[in-house]
């Protein structure tokens, strides 16, 4: 293979579509706060392979990666409150009870 | 030469090492063997962003996925698992039955794309240090750098606030 950056994107949209079925099939919040994780992981790893093997500026594409971790560690937090708040309402952390609705 | 391919077979290694961690943080009954899968996936991760010559990015993929957020699901999971057991079931039937186009069309769309219309890149990507990362983050894009903190800072007070709403109600 004479093309790293297509190699890079095609593992970048691996960590997408792992994250993306993770995200739907999983019951449970905690399940599918993973599934964010590796979508959220999968597009750092696409950002800095095209900072790093083309002319783009790398600093931006390095610190475009540090930002997108900054996000994921403060979504990360955000859930673990809701997680305890579902599962204090709820009595567990599967993701079905939360979403009927009372009329 | 003989340093591209060992380039190729480290980045054939991290590239199964990453898609074995996802593929058990996908489909483990367990959560926490699903946590160890995602622990493997980030290791993996960093080990790529390495081969980038990216060591700072690396560095902060360990300390900040693999020390703190894996830790806090741990303290997620920790803190639900309390109710009987209520964590153990894995992706469940009807939800795979759904999940499986939702895997397969990103894949379909973004693949073809990217081999059809993809850009070439160098084959040798360039190292950056962190004095000029941390110089970039003090000239030019201090407005990113600032939100950020801003935005962490308002991520945590929510949470903390969310939890302590909790003990009240309850």
């Amino acid at each position: 293979m004479n093309n790293p950056l297509l190699l890079y994107q095609v593992v970048a949209v691996l960590l997408l579509c792992l994250g993306l079925y993770a995200l739907v099939a999983r019951r449970t919040l905690i399940g599918m706060l993973i599934g964010v994780e590796l979508m959220l992981n999968g597009a750092g790893l696409s950002i800095v392979a095209a900072a790093q093997l083309t002319p783009m500026d790398a600093v931006l594409g390095q610190l475009g990666a540090l930002l997108v971790m900054g996000l994921a560690a403060a979504e990360a937090t955000l859930v673990l409150a809701i997680v305890l708040v579902v599962t204090k309402r709820f009595g567990d952390a599967a993701a079905d009870g939360p979403s009927e609705l009372k009329g | 030469m003989n340093e591209l391919y060992l380039g190729q077979y480290a980045f054939a290694l991290y590239a199964l090492i990453i898609l074995a961690g996802g593929v058990l943080a996908v489909a483990a009954a367990n959560l926490v063997r699903a946590m160890i899968g995602l622990v493997v996936a980030l290791f993996g991760v960093a080990g790529l962003y390495l081969l980038l010559l990216a060591e700072f990015v690396a560095l902060m993929q360990i300390l900040i996925y693999v020390g703190a957020v894996t830790v806090l699901i741990f303290f997620a999971i920790m803190l639900t698992r309390a109710a009987d057991g209520a964590e153990a079931e894995g992706p469940g039937g009807a939800g795979v039955l759904r999940a499986i186009p939702v895997f397969l069309v990103p894949a379909g769309i973004l693949v073809p794309f990217l081999a059809v219309y993809g850009t070439t890149g160098f084959p040798t990507p360039k190292n950056i240090g962190p004095e000029q990362l941390g110089a970039g983050l003090l000239g030019p894009y201090t407005l990113a750098f600032e939100l950020i903190s801003v935005v962490l800072l308002a991520a945590m007070a929510g949470a903390v606030l969310l939890a302590f709403e909790k003990r009240r109600a309850g």
